[in-house]
């Protein structure tokens, strides 16, 4: 991969998580839909093409059980992958299951990241699911997800 | 009331228990059972380990009457950290009446009081611990603290929790965890530690501003390694996981704590690789359910000593080769563990769990000296009488307990709002029928840095949801995604709960001031030692006051409180409070 290559994808992986919003308040009528304002159903079937995802333990997918503060909850994704150019991973999603646009993230990669791990912060609306949706060179489509509590109050 | 043969009798055949065996026999009164009962131990091994938890700045006697009620999710009835009265007795075979029986239930508790006694003290637990010391070899023994230690009575309020450190020095804590030290702020724990002469350590505690220089980084030593009777301990420190949200979160601003399971697995594995320690102690405030989902899940750990639940745990219990002990709270006990550990493994074990029955461990005099110094500033404040109780009062429980229902009377009748919260902290004190309650007492329920009492608005479908999300801490079938504490107590409501039912749908016929609550009404609340007035709106500014102070001038204007315990919660899916394994009765 030439080095110019190399800044164009770079450039590309920060272009889409800088334009990926955490959370929109309106939805706004003129834009088209695209993954980041559909549910996280809809999302999953659109990016993966109606295929669907498979759980899979080759994703570590590290967010907590208890959020300290919903607003910036550290999330991070690590994919069991050679990271080949034969076998590697194209792209991997997050999810906010439950907020109103509920895709979070998208970084695309490629065999020259040389590990398939992101780690973000995310706003979560409340309790729910957060959820890595994975794509992979040859096409399929892996999944991970995990319940995060967002509360107000506590006991001591 | 004294338990006849016949009840006795009787009581033992519902539990089960005619061949219950004790160290204690069953009616000895303080004057029969002798130190020997109390120290009796098959000593183990190359050295001690002796733990305390949740003390909460308990270094006088006390009286501390256990749960009546302790609920949770169908699949945890019944299991360690959620044993009570019957079931606990049942469950660990305990003869009614005993010492035993007396420390770790709130079965006939006003009786056994007035036979046995106050529990705790520091004077009466430094007798305790300089008997093993001792007996072992000082060198040979090693005295850890699960934290929950600098706060919970006044002199440790007043002082910044400098008293407890004393005491604490006092006693020879050699390591410490924390959780409620963090409610002294960042830079007052700092300086306490400074007077610690323990080491305290927490690898579940890290920088989380990225503008510091300590982001990403640890805040205190992950782990110690300490050398008794020729082994290597390993003692990684675990924190309390959820304090930036059980307490104020301006206290620990720029740290995030969590249970950092991957890390923790990470140290326990760097301690035997590198370290080639011969023994791997976790020293924990997860709680006791927490902590035997983190020996499932994190290997290589050969014992927990756990805090944070309050729970006296006679046995230890043993998950995928993890021993985990836990040691009850405010003083009441020590846990003696003897272990025999070389060439990098555990041979064997012996744990008691040990009450300090006050009246019968004889005072060490430093103790008595000390503890007198240390409320010599404050006993006129303390020491003043502000009423008698009719009933007892006390602290736990899972819905509801007296001395809870006394505050929110208090809170009620001086903010004149619709309805007001108290929360389900498990720390607090015990005053019995026909005493007197002095500020001391007030202190000991309420003495908190935040003691705030905010009154403001709430709308009712907001205060409905506000419960379901406390009910979901409390009783999440899933130990991790709980909190530890009981339901907050309400003043002014009554509701039904189902328990197993999902989250969101656990409480019915929540009632206000008698009238099925208005889920689009504007009500008036109060409440304090949480989060809860972030959520509201139209602060009143000028009824804000300690809850204290507050309780205190309740007392006062009643001079006689009448609490009853009956709760203002009907329990729809249990038939008891403290239901036994595998069913919704006892």
């Amino acid at each position: 991969m030439q080095r110019r290559d190399f800044f164009k994808k770079l450039g590309t992986v920060v272009a889409v998580s800088a334009v990926a919003p955490m959370m929109s308040f309106a939805a706004d009528e003129k834009k088209p839909k695209g993954p980041n304002e559909f549910s996280y159903e809809k999302a999953v079937e659109a990016i993966t093409d109606g295929k669907g995802a498979k759980t899979s333990s080759k994703i570590t997918l590290k967010v907590p059980e208890i959020a300290e503060n919903g607003a910036v909850v550290p999330v991070s994704v690590t994919v069991d992958s050679p990271m080949s150019e034969s076998d590697y991973v194209k792209a991997i999603h997050i999810f906010a299951t439950k907020n109103n646009n509920s895709r979070c993230l998208a970084v695309h990669l490629t065999p020259a990241n040389g590990k398939a791990m992101i780690a973000t912060r995310v706003k979560l609306g409340g309790t729910q699911e957060v959820a890595a949706l994975v794509e992979m060179s040859d096409g399929t489509f892996l999944t991970a997800s995990q319940s995060v509590k967002v509360t107000i109050g506590g006991c001591g | 009331m004294e338990i006849s043969r016949r009840d006795f009798m009787h009581i033992a055949a519902i539990f089960g228990l005619g061949a219950a065996t004790s160290s204690m026999a069953s009616s000895k009164t303080p004057a029969q059972i002798s130190l020997k009962d109390i120290y009796d131990f098959k000593a183990t091994g190359n050295f001690t380990l002796l733990h305390m938890c949740d003390i909460h700045a308990h270094i006088k006697p006390l009286y501390w009457r256990e749960p009546s009620t302790l609920i949770s999710a169908p699949n945890l009835v019944g299991t360690p950290g959620f044993l009570c009265g019957e079931s606990f007795a049942k469950h660990y075979g305990l003869e009614p009446s005993s010492l035993d029986a007396y420390f770790d239930t709130h079965m006939d508790f006003e009786a056994l009081a007035k036979k046995f006694g106050k529990m705790g003290g520091i004077a009466h637990m430094k007798t305790y611990l300089d008997h093993v010391r001792k007996e072992r070899g000082k060198e040979n023994v090693l005295f850890l603290d699960s934290g929950d230690t600098w706060q919970g009575t006044g002199v440790a309020l007043k002082t910044g929790g400098e008293a407890i450190v004393k005491a604490q020095n006092y006693l020879g804590v050699d390591v410490m965890v924390g959780h409620w030290e963090f409610t002294y702020g960042k830079e007052r724990v700092k300086e306490l530690i400074e007077m610690l002469d323990a080491k305290f350590i927490s690898q579940n505690v890290v920088g989380d501003d990225s503008f510091a220089d300590d982001y990403e980084e640890l805040i205190f030593e992950p782990y110690t390694i300490q050398e008794r009777g020729g082994a290597k301990i390993g003692i990684i420190g675990q924190s309390f996981p959820f304090t930036s949200t059980a307490n104020p979160k301006e206290f620990t601003e720029g740290w995030s704590f969590g249970l950092r399971l991957d890390t923790l697995q990470e140290y326990v594995n760097e301690l035997r690789k590198e370290h080639k320690v011969d023994c791997v102690v976790v020293l924990s405030h997860d709680g006791f359910s927490v902590d035997q989902e983190v020996a499932r899940q994190v290997h290589g750990i050969d014992f927990i000593l756990s805090g944070h639940t309050h729970d006296p745990s006679p046995k230890p219990i043993v998950i995928d080769g993890t021993v985990i002990v836990i040691a009850g709270s405010h003083g009441k006990y020590v846990g003696r563990l003897d272990i025999d550990a070389k060439n990098g493994k555990v041979h064997g074990y012996e744990y008691k769990l040990v009450p300090i029955a006050s009246n019968m461990i004889p005072a060490d005099p430093a103790g008595v000296k000390l503890v007198d110094e240390l409320y010599a500033p404050f006993a006129t404040e303390f020491n003043e009488v502000l009423g008698k109780t009719k009933n007892t009062l006390y602290k736990r429980d899972t819905f509801f307990s007296t001395f809870d229902q006394l505050i929110n009377d208090a809170i009620m009748d001086e903010m004149k709002c619709d309805l007001s919260f108290t929360p389900g902290y498990r720390w607090g004190t015990t005053v019995l029928a026909g005493e007197d309650i002095l500020m001391d007492n007030v202190y000991e329920m309420c003495g908190i840095t935040y003691p705030n009492v905010y009154t403001f608005e709430l709308k009712g479908s907001k205060i409905a949801t506000l419960l379901e999300d406390i009910a979901d801490n409390v009783f999440n079938a899933n130990p991790l995604y709980q909190q530890g504490g009981d339901m907050s107590r309400l003043g002014g409501v009554t509701y039904s709960i189902a328990v197993a039912n999902k989250a969101g749908t656990r409480i019915s016929k929540l009632m206000i001031g008698g009238k099925p609550i208005d889920l689009d009404k504007t009500y008036i609340v109060s409440s304090w030692g949480g989060n809860l007035q972030n959520a509201g709106d139209n602060l009143q500014k000028d009824k804000i006051r300690a809850v204290y102070d507050v309780t205190r001038d309740y007392i006062k204007r009643q001079k006689v409180v009448d609490v009853s315990n009956k709760g203002n919660v009907t329990l729809l899916d249990y038939e008891c409070g403290c239901p036994t394994k595998g069913s919704r009765g006892c």
